[in-house]
């Protein structure tokens, strides 16, 4: 009883202490702005974990298209920065922390537009944030159909029905999907047996590949979905041979199971049946993980081939300068949004005789945009802020290498 | 049939890594009634030691002839020593302390010392699936309309073996009858002379050793490996370790054996995305409806 | 009260009683929004908040009743879908009532739903299980705690799948609607969090919580005295998985969205770290350890990354380490400080027990001056 006394006293000094916590990391958070003549493009990002090897070369096209904006002589000292904030919770994209970076990003008044986020599921949690604070934001890389077009979308655009945020520079699921689909009918494959890893993006292609697939002709044998951190594909993959298909689809992406799957192809006897899927396994990764078991597999991408464009040349060869490697496969993508939003920043500068833009007109200017002269051609954004200009590739894996095989414009 | 009869084989293989795993938690638990709950991250960490193993040696691929009986020997013996080891240490370092204290304290700590070796092996190599040599050449036998991989007979026979060795060891020698004393009645234990710590750290270390070998099989069986394989298949062979009975080695193996066959099987005639719900829900059940397993004893609530 | 009142005699006179303690702590919670002067400030503290009412609801478990829960996340679950379907578009029925389609009860009255829902599962799955040996239970509820999430994400045609439930209604004041402003979020999370300490301290001395607490040190003589243990075991389940129904719905309508991956194996350490850190059973403590994790979470390790950048040391990135931090917390506190950083007094007793006999005397006497407070 002796110690009691001090109790309260103890525990009003931890209150406190904890308080203080709270409060003195307050003040290290970024406020407002305080020079009004600095633009902020956020950018929202899985850059830790096992997203990082998509969400660091994503990343990296926003920091070599602002850098190259400031190295141009800017109106009035104008200066673009790059507010960046990570998605990733112990390595994996979470739709609920890619909401509160983009509430961050409202809450700073230089944020001007956003690029990302990187995942579809993470999309539908910001997309009625930025429709209510106004704030454009282009994705990059999110394939989800729903997010843009039809009922679920609308429903995303909870404040302001009629004004869309959203935009993205790549192609939907409904069309990559579709797109492999057709792909794979070419290659002459008539039996699918579709996996999946269950997760947003996965499932959404998916889902849409299987509808398209039997729609040109093709037999769906089953459609089968995995879990997260699932070890053992032997018993699954037993029964997918069973069902005796000339292909697997599989709908994820590398990290979520992609690589594995295809690696135990072999055990099960299936060394030589057709793998097919998304940009989800396009990386390097995938390479390493199946090692001699990554032939026979084909991927689209969403995206035109950047080495076969003539206005990607330039990029490629900036990006490789500035950061030592090759762009990832979102890297020109994330490189174009932020040049269409830099473009939407400077043309609201000139229309307002030298002040800044609000946020909307930047979103005005943004939707605007028509035959905008980028890396991965040109861009337009129609009605629900879909590109005009929907490319896909398509490569195969031969002898160990990914190659180009073709290029598919998908406009519906 | 003939699909069953190779998830059979497939249920088999996979049970025989969740039996290796499990005769480890059903040891530690069987001497000081605690959930080792980072045995599953030292069987992860097991196959990072064998690769690191494997690496020392050069070794990328399939070896053959006589090179392959030396790299597989070392590399499992490396990787239950140092399992071994690390199983040791944990007990060291968080357990003994708490001995005396509320089940709660141990078990807490436990969880804790499973999210530091997570992290440390995410700190190892990275967040990513990590490739493992296949070391092994895999012909497939056919039987009839199965076929059987030399690496799913790998898993199976070692599994048996080690159980057998195991028991052997537990109730033919004097180390194992001190273990079996010690799990008892530890005060009594100590008055005939036994050194608890000694007895206690010595289950951490066979136990942990056990892991050690699952770590490297799987490594070979799948190919693969990843930081956090360790938490869902942990869960899973403790799962095995309750069915069997804990406490029980027999018990741990068959356990093992009928979780992997849920699995497989659920896979087969329900579908894939269940089987984490089936063999859980099975964990549930039998903790409900037969709490000391199928093959151990009631154990009273102690007073 | 006498007892109180000497432990105060260190304060300044208004603050001698526990009553103005609290009420001081709440004026300082209500001002606080205001001087962050910060959007994302008030976010962080409405999150924070609700992540107290789930530490103050899985205190009532183990911290009172001595049950460890490793599944909690599971009922928070429950409760959030349950919220989720019972507030937006997703059941696909046209009823005239809601001419948008699907179901949109009131949120005021989701709360109570919801955290009812959750306290049914609760007794759902305590009714079976409680009577298993505290590390039985704890395995029985990770169990749990994995089929509930993970049978949510299979669900797909009812709960959206992998793309969760979306849209979900906001709360409205008359014709004052709650938006996207985490503002009035904090405020609701801090009546529901006052509301929720205020009924958690209320059953730590009523007789219930001294049945829990019975329970706690010793169950068999607990039930020797007569104490129903299913019935008061049961109680410690409801309640505790009703104050994540509470959360959940907090949670739920700020963000707008439900989806699996909010519900792992992760949270329910996040939470049971919480109450290592802050002290098990005590409500001051479990909401100190709550807000310096919630802050460690969102700003603290930024920073210091940030700091550790600025060094040089570019390849750091602390945010990343924060389950080796709470693996690190959940060691050293059981090791070094059991009884948590603000602890009870009686749940040090106990803890101590062990190392030190002595003390249990003072914990006897402890006990019987609670008894005649």
């Amino acid at each position: 009883m002796l110690s009691s006394p001090r109790r309260p006293v103890a525990l009003g000094a931890a209150l406190a202490a904890a308080l203080g916590i709270v409060l003195g990391s307050t003040l290290a958070v970024p406020g407002p702005a305080g020079a009004a003549s600095v633009v902020k493009i956020g950018v929202d990002l899985p850059v830790s974990g096992a997203d990082a090897t998509n969400g660091i070369p994503t990343r990296n096209g926003v920091m070599l298209a602002v850098e190259q904006a400031n190295a141009k002589p800017l109106p009035g000292g104008l200066k673009f920065e790059m507010s960046a904030l990570d998605d990733a919770v112990q390595g994996v994209h979470d739709p609920a922390q890619g909401a509160q970076n983009v509430k961050t990003f409202i809450a700073d008044s230089a944020v001007l537009g956003m690029v990302g986020p990187f995942n579809s599921n993470v999309a539908k949690a910001e997309i009625p944030l930025t429709n209510d604070a106004g704030l454009v934001q282009i994705s990059p890389s999110n394939t989800n159909t729903g997010l843009t077009k039809g009922d679920d979308a609308k429903k995303l655009r909870t404040s302001h029905p009629d004004v869309n945020t959203y935009f993205r520079v790549c192609t939907t699921d409904d069309r990559q999907g579709a797109a492999a689909a057709t792909f794979a009918r070419k290659l002459g494959l008539k039996k699918a047996f579709i996996i999946d890893d269950n997760e947003t993006y996965g499932k959404g292609l998916a889902d849409v590949f299987e509808a398209s697939f039997a729609k040109q002709g093709g037999a769906v044998l089953g459609h089968e979905h995995i879990t997260k951190g699932q070890q053992d594909f032997k018993a699954l993959l037993t029964k997918v041979h069973s069902a005796s298909p000339d292909m697997i689809f599989f709908g994820g992406t590398t990290a979520s199971g992609g690589g594995l799957v295809r690696k135990q192809m072999a055990d099960v006897g299936m060394r030589d049946i057709k793998y097919v899927g998304g940009d989800g396994i396009s990386d390097e990764e995938y390479l390493k993980e199946t090692a001699d078991m990554a032939n026979n597999s084909y991927y689209t991408v969403a995206a035109p081939e950047t080495s076969k464009l003539a206005s990607a040349k330039a990029f490629v060869s900036a990006y490789h300068k500035r950061f030592g490697s090759n762009p990832g496969p979102y890297s020109a993508n994330a490189y174009s949004a932020s040049q269409i939003i830099i473009a939407a920043v400077l043309k609201g500068v000139k229309d307002n005789a030298g002040k800044l833009p609000t946020r909307l007109e930047v979103r005005q200017n943004v939707a605007a945009t028509q035959n905008f002269d980028s890396p991965i051609g040109k861009i337009g954004f129609d009605r629900n802020g879909d590109t005009t200009a929907p490319i896909l590739s398509f490569y195969a894996i031969r002898n160990g290498k990914a190659q180009f095989i073709n290029q598919l414009n998908v406009k519906d | 049939m003939d699909v069953f009869l190779q998830q059979l084989i497939n249920g088999l293989s996979l049970g025989g890594i969740y039996a290796l795993i499990a005769l480890g938690y059903t040891m530690v638990y069987g001497i000081i009634e605690l959930i080792n709950f980072a045995h599953g991250d030292v069987y992860t960490l097991g196959t990072f030691f064998s690769l690191a193993i494997l690496t020392l040696l050069g070794v990328t691929g399939i070896v053959t002839g006589p090179a392959l009986i030396v790299v597989v020997a070392v590399t499992i013996l490396g990787a239950m020593i140092l399992c071994g080891l690390t199983g040791v240490i944990v007990e060291r370092l968080a357990y003994r302390r708490l001995r005396n204290a509320p089940k709660l304290a141990p078990l807490i700590t436990a969880i804790g010392m499973s999210f530091i070796l997570e992290n440390l092996m995410l700190y190892w190599h990275g967040p990513s699936p990590i490739p493992f040599p296949a070391v092994i050449p895999n012909p497939a036998v056919g039987l009839g309309s199965v076929t059987i991989q030399a690496k799913q007979i790998m898993v199976i026979v070692l599994a048996v073996v080690l159980m057998v060795v195991l028991q052997v060891f537990v109730y033919n020698t004097k180390l194992g009858k001190a273990m079996r004393a010690t799990a008892q009645d530890k005060d009594a234990a100590q008055l005939m002379g036994i050194n608890i710590n000694t007895t206690i750290a010595l289950t951490f270390l066979i136990g942990s050793a056990l892991a050690g070998a699952a770590g490297f099989v799987s490594g070979v069986y799948y190919g693969s490996t990843w930081f956090l394989n360790g938490f869902a298949a942990g869960l899973k062979a403790f799962t095995a370790a309750v069915l069997g009975g804990i406490g029980n080695l027999a018990g741990a193996m068959l356990g093992g054996f009928l979780i992997g066959l849920t699995e497989a099987m659920t896979t087969q005639f329900i579908s894939d995305q269940w089987s984490n719900v089936v063999v859980f829900s099975v964990l549930v059940l039998v903790l409900i409806f037969r709490p000391t397993g199928l093959l151990g004893e009631s154990l009273p609530n102690k007073v | 009260m006498a007892v109180a009142t000497r432990f105060g005699s260190s304060l300044p006179a208004p603050l001698r009683t526990p009553g103005a303690r609290t009420a001081l702590v709440f004026a300082v919670a209500l001002a606080l929004p205001f001087v962050g002067h910060n959007g994302g400030f008030t976010n962080f503290l409405a999150d924070a908040g609700a992540f107290v009412l789930l530490a103050l609801g899985l205190n009532i478990v183990v911290g009172f009743a001595g049950l460890l829960d490793l599944g909690y996340a599971a009922f928070f679950a429950i409760g959030s879908y349950a919220f989720a379907l019972l507030a937006s578009p997703q059941v696909n029925v046209h009823w005239a009532i809601w001419p948008q389609g699907g179901i949109h009860v009131p949120f005021w009255v989701l709360l109570f739903v919801a955290s009812g829902i959750a306290a049914v599962f609760g007794i759902l799955l305590g009714a079976p299980t409680l009577r298993l040996r505290g590390d039985y239970l704890a395995i029985v509820t990770l169990g749990f705690g994995e089929i509930v999430p993970q049978t949510f994400l299979n669900l797909s045609q009812w709960t959206g799948g992998p793309n969760g439930i979306g849209s979900l209604d906001q709360p409205t004041i008359g014709s004052y609607k709650f938006g996207f402003d985490p503002l009035p979020y904090y405020f609701m999370v801090l009546g529901l969090v006052a509301l929720t300490v205020w009924l958690a301290n209320n059953l730590r001395a009523s007789r219930l919580g001294r049945a829990w607490m019975a329970i706690r040190e010793d169950e068999l003589a607990a039930a020797h005295m007569g104490i129903n243990t299913t019935t008061t075991k049961l109680a410690a389940f409801a309640i505790g998985a009703s104050f994540s129904g509470l959360a959940g719905c907090a949670l739920a309508s700020k963000l707008q969205l439900v989806s699996t991956e909010q519900f792992q194996f992760q949270v329910s350490v996040f939470i049971l770290a919480m109450l290592v850190l802050g002290g098990m059973g005590n409500i001051p403590g479990v909401i100190v350890g709550s807000l310096v994790l919630s802050a460690l979470e969102r700003f603290i390790l930024p920073q210091a990354t940030n700091f550790l950048h600025g060094l040089g040391f570019a390849s750091i990135d602390l945010s990343n380490s924060r389950f080796l931090i709470y693996g690190v917390i959940l060691v050293m506190m059981m090791l070094f400080r059991p009884e948590g950083l603000i602890p009870s007094g009686q749940r040090k007793a106990e803890l101590h027990a062990a190392e030190d006999d002595t003390t249990v005397a003072g914990h006897e006497q402890e006990l019987y001056t609670e008894a005649i407070r």
